[in-house]
């Protein structure tokens, strides 16, 4: 690596030195207590994903470039020279991260792995060594917010074709819209994933509580997040943004997308409206009586799993609960407290990159598979798309046995006319 | 040798002294004086108390006790210890009332205290030699733990050391003069802390003290201050 390119990059790493990420840098002490707190961990043995063995891998570059030890005794803390060797670490330990940051929980500082994982994400999209394709996707991303105008007609298109399917999860007046769009005073903008199976058991609750709703014409997914790049996370961010000023709604509702979620959440804070995720707004439907769920058209026992950026990192725990006890009188805990959940092993770009990392997903999700067979349950609930993707891999994979479901479509097919 | 006791009790403690609290102090500002993160990284369910949890979890370590418990016994004795002996440390200044409401001479628990301490410096050591701690540790780590030891054996055993010469030597008055001859600048060691036989202990207690102290604010110590407003993180 020549000085140049090194020198770009420790002007990153420079950029991401604010105050919290200085203390987490200043101040493990390699204690171990969270040792066990990584599925990876836990499920492979391997001492390179203890979460205290990854921040090392960051901190060591810390300890060259940015403490005076690094000058006059670099051996003290093992300092390490940022070099191609040091990006290869840095990739590997950012991608066998999902950022669940379960370990948090264990340190008995709270060190955040997963920001100190965003500096070695970030390296690596400086030094053009980063999954390109979560790159890509974040690009298309953006560029769709940049030309609305362009696909706009189409999307609308392709959108009103999907309006028979709520309606028969649903019925409505004639004249009624099924999925409305760009409705400028809506109430709630509704941010789906792109795909029909996120937009048509929505549009179907929405209705049946009676919502004044209208559906965003942007995707929730988040790719600038999984690849670690603020400026691409917020620029895809900014489009829904402001789609929800320009319509002047009063709610913006992030679908089953726990990324999408806990960045709308965290980086929206001081928008003049809220941001809800979808269980959060079934489970206010219920308690106000604007829709019923029918309880006999679940069989057998049925578990939840807490997406890790919606309930540990996103604060959701108790509405999907509330939910699930309309649903079904079977319910089973996973893990006896929510916050200590397995993460099933998908997060942080790692289902996005498909099959490149199916097998590393199975075996470092081990943990998570015994804890789904441990429940004996038959239906395995969530509210992300990543977990459900790779839920239901390590359902074919371990052969569980057991139906994987959104909580959404469970909330739709239960609708009582 | 008067000359070499001489440097370790009173230049090279002014030095590390100084190091100590400037660069502590110097270090804090600046790490406290950079931009706050945007966003929050609190971790759920969310707790009322957000600043009593943080405290709870700054100074119990629930976190250890739950995953950890062994270690968390002697992590808490540790810190125990620690405490208290900086404490006996502050009565060989001069005896504080506050301190006092159990009645005693100084209060460094003739020896055992330390004896103590080193016991779970013992115990921290051997656990940094076991996988998977021994992968995670870095050099710093073992220093840390050898010096402590160190500083901690020579200073609890002199109470011990002193029974060789029937309590008659370097006494509490001695130390406080010693003390307050740093305080007042007055570089001078005392004569009686000179000539004591075990005096050498005094020497390499301080002086691998001062070492601590000069290593201090640019180590994995400075945990100490960064524990609460990191907690306070999780918290929320
Ligand atoms: S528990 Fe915290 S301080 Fe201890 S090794 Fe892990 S990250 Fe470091
Ligand atoms: S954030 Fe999750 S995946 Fe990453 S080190 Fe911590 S426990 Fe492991």
């Amino acid at each position: 690596m020549d000085q140049n390119t090194r020198n770009d990059l420790l002007q990153l790493f420079r950029e991401k030195l604010n105050s919290a990420m200085t203390y987490y840098l200043e101040t493990c002490t390699r204690c171990g207590i969270c040792t066990e707190a990584c599925h990876v961990y836990a499920s492979m043995g391997q001492v390179k994903h203890i979460s205290a063995y990854r921040h090392e891998i960051v901190r060591r570059i810390y300890k060259k470039y940015f403490k005076a030890r690094g000058k006059v005794w670099p051996s003290v803390g093992e300092a390490k020279e940022l070099n191609e060797t040091a990006l290869e670490e840095l990739y590997e330990s950012a991608y066998s991260c999902t950022g669940c940051r379960r370990c948090m929980v264990y340190c008995p500082f709270g060190i955040d792995t997963q920001m100190i994982m965003s500096i070695a994400k970030l390296l690596l999209i400086g030094a053009h060594s980063e999954p390109e394709i979560l790159t890509l996707l974040a690009d298309t991303s953006i560029e769709k917010g940049k030309s609305l105008d362009l696909f706009k007609e189409s999307f609308m298109e392709g959108v009103k074709k999907l309006e028979k399917d709520v309606v028969k999860k649903w019925k409505m007046e004639a004249g009624e819209t099924a999925i409305p769009m760009d409705v400028v005073g809506a109430d709630l903008l509704f941010v789906a994933l792109a795909g029909a199976h996120s937009i048509i058991p929505t549009a179907a609750v929405f209705n049946a509580a009676g919502e004044h709703w209208t559906l965003s014409f942007f995707e929730a997914v988040n790719f600038g997040a999984f690849v670690g790049d603020p400026t691409r996370t917020q620029l895809i961010l900014d489009r829904i943004l402001n789609e929800a000023k320009r319509l002047k709604v009063k709610e913006v509702c992030i679908c089953e997308c726990g990324t999408a979620f806990r960045v709308m959440k965290q980086l929206a804070a001081d928008q003049p409206f809220k941001v809800s995720s979808i269980t959060e707004v079934h489970a206010r439907y219920i308690k106000s009586g604007r829709i019923k769920l029918d309880p006999s058209k679940l069989n057998g026992p049925v578990t939840y799993h807490d997406p890790c950026q919606i309930a540990r990192n996103g604060g959701v725990f108790d509405e999907p609960r509330y939910i699930l006890k309309h649903l079904t009188n079977d319910f089973r805990e996973m893990s006896p407290e929510p916050k200590y959940n397995w993460c099933c092993g998908g997060g942080g770009g790692l289902v996005a990159l498909g099959e490149d990392t199916l097998d590393f997903r199975m075996k470092s999700a081990r943990v998570k598979a015994d804890q789904i067979k441990t429940t004996g349950v038959t239906t395995l609930v969530t509210a992300c798309e990543n977990c459900h993707t790779q839920l239901n891999n390590l359902n074919d994979h371990y052969q569980l046995g057991v139906n994987v479901k959104f909580l959404t479509s469970m909330v739709a097919d239960a609708l009582m006319q | 040798m008067d000359a070499l006791y001489n440097f370790v009790l009173i230049y090279m403690v002014y030095f590390s002294v100084a190091v100590f609290l400037v660069g502590t102090t110097l270090r804090l500002v600046k790490i406290f004086r950079k931009p706050k993160q945007a966003t929050s990284l609190q971790i759920y369910p969310e707790k009322r108390a957000k600043w009593l949890g943080a405290i709870y979890d700054t100074f119990l370590f629930p976190s250890a006790r739950k995953h950890k418990p062994v270690l968390w016994v002697f992590l808490i004795v540790f810190h125990a210890c620690l405490l208290l002996l900086i404490i006996g440390h502050l009565e060989l200044f001069e005896e504080f009332k506050i301190f006092q409401l159990i009645p005693h001479e100084v209060f460094l628990g003739n020896g055992f205290l330390g004896l103590i301490f080193c016991v779970t410096l013992l115990y921290f050591l051997f656990r940094r030699l076991l996988s998977p701690v021994r992968e995670l540790s870095v050099p710093e780590d073992y220093y840390i733990l050898i010096l402590l030891f160190l500083i901690a054996i020579f200073g609890s055993q002199m109470d011990w050391a002193r029974s060789w010469y029937g309590y008659e030597e370097m006494v509490v008055g001695d130390y406080r003069t010693y003390l307050l001859n740093l305080l007042t600048l007055k570089p001078e060691v005392p004569y009686n802390v000179l000539i004591a036989g075990h005096s050498f202990m005094l020497v390499v207690h301080v002086f691998f003290a001062n070492l601590f102290l000069i290593f201090f604010p640019f180590s994995q110590s400075m945990h100490s201050f960064l524990s609460l407003p990191m907690n306070k993180l999780r918290r929320g």
